[in-house]
């Protein structure tokens, strides 16, 4: 019987490391533990890791090293302080990961393919012939194939999983397990699937407005608005309906713009006599509900900002977050970061979430 | 008055500042060894030991140099004269690829391992903890080795194996690992041995490694 203290050591972890991202099952909890705290804080230190997540400094070279080998996470420059030696920041590669979101609208459905801290590398919107519930567009798998193709052979190979967004009304169909079970079986990608605005807010808790908020307020503007709350990065969401109808769709309404799709409403509606009129009458109509919603949560949790994510206008979001803030004492209010197809870039984060980090 | 932290550099002769292409009588200055400008770079609340003796090998007696030249020998009396201590870097391996001895790469990374075990049962850390464990890899052998040649045939080609396995034997011990060929390579008067630039990146580096160990704030 070999003396086992000082038998030959087990490669894996190293052996592993060489080609693309290692299988799910080989990541530990410690791992991800630290890949959390880089996708949420950006650039860190090894000693910040240590000090935040409670494990050794020796743990912790263990594993940042496997990480850097692996390609997940980079060396930054050297930072000189005043005195003392240098530190040296940790970040994630930017190239480390890929992963392809999608999200079904009511009358579009978005794909896009972002890198590992967020960038948009390529995107398509797929307009549905009819507005509705439930479409699978019948290009959905050539676009999937199309963007997936902007990445090199060795990028490819790094791409996480497919996140599927999908809105509450949405049943299962037949036409969605073909997809799926043709991600799984022909793109050899696993494909996370969740509920489009919980998924939105995902998406902003790890790259967008809310990165380093541990608890916050999210309003989806869409046609209608809808709410999550976020605690402890924890979503949570209401068992009863959460949809109302104080977004875009009220505004077009108010527009006589019935049945306009919301790209061509801005354009449209620029030069229309009654855009002011009707854009204040919703922003006041919009305004209060959300200061109304706000005030509810903050009887029950302490949370004092509150994101606004949506596909409208920018300036306009920031309008809404102005009027709330004036409102509101003590309430903070941004407008969401991820300005093009929140729901998809929010479904995209899903692989990243459930690969690299670890639940709340 | 707070203790200052402690660093052990154990190693051979590229420790020790042996210069290259000369006599193991000619040492670089203090200021100029690795230990030197880790030293200087850590700053006055770090006391740097060094302890680098030439031909020290992990875990092998030399039976021409002698017993003493093996590194598991005087580890222990070593910890225990310098306790309490806060690091431990760890610099071996390039002295066991002597042909005398006839080991793999894997073997010996193998006595770094043992080296590791050591320490740990040890426990000089403060209050009896293991101290921080920091196995640098030494760089590789150049191929033209004047003449030591003979004494380290085969060497260079196995010495460039000696980095992947000593990371294996870090992480599957969980202690700190750095490669040395990362920052300087081996002078060419002598295929073997650091420069005094070689030791000023080493000493710097390895700086840079100490502090980002994570140290509670005083």
């Amino acid at each position: 019987m070999p003396d086992m203290r000082f038998a030959p050591p087990n490669p894996i972890r190293i052996a592993d490391r060489a080609a693309g991202l290692n299988a799910v099952s080989v990541r530990s909890y410690n791992e991800r533990l630290v890949l959390s705290m880089l996708l949420q804080h950006g650039s860190t230190t090894r000693f910040e890791i240590g000090e935040k997540t409670g494990l050794s400094a020796q743990t912790v070279s263990v594993i940042v090293r496997s990480l850097e080998q692996e390609g997940l996470v980079t060396r930054g420059e050297a930072q000189r302080g005043r005195m003392g030696p240098p530190t040296i920041p940790m970040g994630l590669n930017p190239e480390g990961a890929y992963s392809l979101g999608i999200s079904i609208g009511f009358r579009t459905t978005e794909v896009v393919l972002i890198d590992f801290v967020g960038n948009v590398i390529d995107s398509a919107t797929l307009r549905h012939e009819s507005p509705g519930d439930n479409h699978v567009h019948p290009d959905l798998q050539p676009t999937v194939e199309h963007v997936l193709s902007k990445l090199t052979k060795a990028r490819r190979r790094r791409v996480a999983g497919i996140g599927l967004a999908l809105p509450e009304a949405f049943d299962d169909s037949a036409e969605l397990a073909a997809f799926k079970t043709w991600v799984e079986a022909d793109l050899g990608l696993e494909v996370f699937v969740q509920n489009d605005v919980t998924a939105a807010a995902n998406g902003e808790s790890l790259f967008g407005a809310a990165r380093e908020l541990d608890n916050y307020l999210l309003f989806y503007i869409g046609a209608k608005v809808h709410s999550r709350l976020v605690l402890n990065h924890q979503i949570h969401r209401s068992g009863i309906s959460t949809a109302h109808d104080f977004g875009l769709l009220h505004f077009e309404r108010a527009l006589g713009a019935n049945g306009v799709s919301t790209q061509d409403l801005w354009r449209l509606s620029q030069g229309s006599p009654n855009y002011a009129k009707a854009l204040q009458v919703w922003r006041a109509d919009c305004v209060a509900f959300l200061a109304g919603k706000i005030r509810e949560a903050r009887q029950f949790v302490d949370v004092n900002t509150v994101v606004l994510s949506t596909y409208a206008p920018r300036d306009l979001c920031q309008d809404l977050c102005d009027a709330l803030m004036v409102q509101e004492e003590g309430l903070t209010a941004l407008v969401g970061a991820l300005q093009h197809a929140p729901k998809a870039i929010g479904a995209a984060s899903l692989p990243y979430a459930s690969r690299f980090t670890v639940g709340p | 008055m707070t203790r200052a932290r402690t660093v052990l550099c154990f190693g051979d002769s590229n420790t020790h500042g042996q210069i290259p292409g000369r006599g193991p009588l000619d040492r670089f200055g203090r200021d100029e060894r690795w230990p030197g400008v880790m030293a200087a770079a850590l700053g006055p609340r770090w006391y740097v030991i060094e302890e680098g003796l030439s031909g020290r090998t992990t875990v092998r007696d030399d039976p021409i140099e002698g017993k003493h030249k093996n590194g598991r020998r005087y580890l222990t009396p070593c910890l225990q004269s310098h306790a309490p201590i806060d690091v431990v870097i760890l610099m071996l391996g390039t002295n066991d690829l002597k042909r005398r001895y006839f080991q793999t790469a894997p073997e010996v990374a193998m006595g770094i391992g043992c080296l590791i075990y050591d320490i740990k049962e040890l426990s000089p850390g403060p209050g009896g903890h293991v101290p921080e464990i920091l196995v640098v890899a030494p760089p590789p052998m150049l191929d033209d080795l004047h003449e030591w040649a003979g004494v380290f045939e085969g060497a260079p080609e196995t010495s460039r194996k000696l980095a992947l396995e000593f990371e294996i034997q870090a992480d599957s011990k969980e202690v700190h690992f750095f490669d040395a060929a990362s920052v300087c390579a081996c002078d060419p008067a002598d295929g073997f041995h650091l420069s005094a630039e070689a030791h000023r990146n080493l000493g710097l580096a390895l700086a840079a490694e100490v502090t980002s160990m994570g140290w509670p704030a005083e």
